[in-house]
């Protein structure tokens, strides 16, 4: 899995930011997704292309349990967020939908990886490549239960 | 061996649990609402599936339902759509609804507990974050996503990995209870423990500074949990727990036999051990006000905008986030709290919209007038808050001092209604979230008690609470 990063250098990106509460009553992904990150980067509709990262610090995802959130960026085309740390609600919306994987990285890749730098994720070995710079970060495992769902498609085909 | 109290409601609706799988636990109670649903019964009808305990699930809108004249037609025709669609699914999923005319309609936080809906020892969840705030009656109450949401009207049932206990203890007596309130003891534990402080645990509130606490105000330091991150907060029941939910309208018939039981039961073991432990002395604690963009963004009202590098403390991405806060909420490092006009007030949310929120506000407003640059609102948290309210002749008093006196919802807290703040405009707030945006694109929230509010109302900026005759 190629893409390239979107880095947003901060911490406690919220589900408000992600995607503002006035397009909760939108039901077309598609059109949920011309919002995404509206509320942080209005730009980002317009330069998010499809099999993109979201690379980000602490706490992603806090606040509202929408799950129109990971579903706005996925219909973005964003199939992974790589983040210091989650929300849990968010973290298991993305999971359990199979809208996007969420990454846990540590310190040294987050400061390593630039906005625009291509990576490569291997959930399997656990591992993220920085094509552009050359370098290989490992990622936080995934517990059983969400590398059980994942593996699956979704907590719905997943079937322990 | 000894437990907490999250442990032993968490053993008592284990339904598979083993070394090598994940837990799946049962689900008391189901609380259902119209924006994170209609998604999840669509897939249920794709799938040929039913909901599996209907009588356990119970309905309501809250969200989006506009804030005035209910007898006019609802001009925003996509939340009509929502609200309709959330009317049929009842409807063809024999789920009780309490729709947007019923007396019994409010905030799904707000009417559990008022319908005796929320008992001690139960497992709650909601398609909302604030779920949490069940957590007051010793309940394990927490939000879920759409996903789970249909999960849980499939089985009953969720899958989750058990979170690990958190006790907060909170010691010391408030030297003015009237003053120094519930929300102010929630932001100064947010403020110290941060945003993800309380991330994989259930937070448990115990010591006589929550002991003291009336339930309604219990409800608002566990509704603010998940802005610590928790997954859940709660209180141990005590006997104004049990006073609370008699004689509601769904209280079960046997509730004394029931009070026996939690009474034998819903406590945490003398010598259980919880994972983490934080303390807190609220005996000098001042009125909070949010100055930034998180709700662990919050200082003293006494105190000054804090700079950047003095709130970071030596980190520099908190330094970093502290100058995009102020730049957001157009703020001045070094201006005192005091000195910093609103535009809006908004008294209402699952955090403090409840009856005493009012009685409390209403205290601070009586025979005043709210300032002439200020618009100001209440919004009660249920129909039936707002008929208690209106019994009391609470509804003159802010309508006297030129508030707005509104019907029952979620409104400014999220802004999905046509309650927003206009870019720019800064609100005093009994919300539960700061975030940019959250109240309307370009709003600026201060997060604050229901005094306070109230206080800022009358005088256009925030003011000490404390100076003002509460009595």
């Amino acid at each position: 899995m190629k893409g390239n990063a979107i880095k947003y250098e901060q911490d406690n990106i919220d589900t408000d930011v992600i995607l503002p509460g006035t397009y909760l009553k939108l039901h077309d992904y598609a059109e949920l997704a011309k919002h995404a990150m509206e509320g942080i980067d209005p730009d980002f509709h317009s330069k998010v292309k499809d099999g993109d990262y979201i690379v980000a610090g602490r706490n992603f995802g806090c606040g509202s349990s929408r799950e129109h959130a990971p579903i706005a960026l996925s219909h973005s085309g964003i199939k992974a967020v790589l983040a210091l740390s989650f929300a849990r609600i968010f973290y298991r919306n993305a999971v359990d939908g199979a809208f996007l994987l969420p990454i846990e990285i540590d310190e040294d890749a987050y400061k390593s990886i630039s906005n625009g730098d291509q990576l490569e994720i291997n959930i399997e070995k656990n591992t993220v490549k920085n094509l552009t710079k050359n370098k290989e970060y490992k990622m936080k495992p995934f517990s059983e239960l969400i590398g059980k769902i994942i593996a699956a498609g979704g907590l719905f085909k997943y079937k322990p | 061996m000894p437990q907490t109290l999250f442990e032993k409601i968490w053993d008592s609706h284990v339904v598979v649990e083993s070394d090598n799988s994940p837990s799946i636990i049962y689900i008391d109670r189901h609380l259902v609402h119209e924006v994170t649903s209609p998604q999840a019964f669509e897939e249920l009808r794709l799938n040929k599936r039913r909901v599996r305990r209907p009588d356990l699930t119970i309905a309501t809108m809250d969200h989006n339902v506009p804030t005035s004249n209910r007898s006019l037609p609802i001009v925003d025709q996509i939340s009509e759509i929502q609200i309709k669609t959330l009317e049929k699914n009842c409807q063809d999923f024999g789920i009780q609804l309490f729709d947007i005319q019923s007396p019994y309609q409010g905030i799904v936080h707000v009417i559990g507990p008022q319908l005796g809906i929320t008992l001690p020892g139960t497992t709650i969840v909601c398609g909302d974050s604030h779920t949490s705030t069940h957590g007051a009656f010793g309940a394990l109450a927490f939000g879920i996503g759409t996903s789970e949401v249909e999960h849980v009207l499939a089985t009953q049932t969720i899958r989750m990995e058990k979170p690990k206990p958190f006790e907060i203890k909170v010691v010391g007596k408030r030297k003015n209870p009237h003053a120094i309130t519930a929300k102010d003891i929630i932001l100064s534990i947010i403020r110290h423990i941060g945003t993800n402080g309380g991330t994989g645990t259930v937070i448990e509130y115990r010591g006589e500074a929550i002991s003291d606490l009336s339930m309604e105000q219990r409800m608002t330091i566990c509704n603010m949990s998940i802005e610590a991150g928790a997954r859940a907060g709660l209180v141990a029941p005590d006997k104004k727990t049990f006073d609370y939910l008699r004689g509601r309208k769904f209280t079960p018939k046997n509730y004394d036999d029931l009070v026996s039981q939690w009474q034998e039961t819903l406590y945490t073991d003398s010598n259980a051990s919880f994972a983490k432990s934080f303390t807190i002395d609220v005996s000098n604690i001042a009125p909070q006000v949010s100055w930034g963009t998180n709700p662990a963004m919050v200082c003293d009202v006494t105190d000054s905008v804090p700079f950047p590098e003095e709130y970071a403390k030596g980190n520099e991405d908190q330094k970093k986030a502290a100058e995009k806060a102020l730049q957001y909420m157009n703020l001045k490092a070094g201006t005192k709290m005091t000195e910093i006009e609103i535009d809006r007030v908004f008294i209402g949310s699952c955090t403090n919209s409840r009856i005493e929120d009012l009685i409390e506000a209403s205290k601070v407003i009586k025979g005043k007038n709210v300032s002439s640059k200020v618009r100001a609102m209440v919004v009660p948290g249920s129909q039936m808050v707002k008929k208690q309210a209106e019994e009391m002749d609470l509804d003159k008093i802010f309508k006297d001092a030129n508030f707005e006196w509104r019907e029952s919802g979620c409104s400014m807290c999220l802004g999905m209604n046509p309650d927003i703040l206009a870019p720019g405009e800064r609100c005093a707030s009994t919300s539960n979230r700061n975030f940019e945006g959250r109240q309307g694109t370009g709003g600026r929230t201060h997060l604050v008690s229901p005094v306070m509010a109230a206080a800022a109302a009358i005088k256009g900026h925030f003011v000490d609470v404390r100076e003002m005759d509460l009595n």
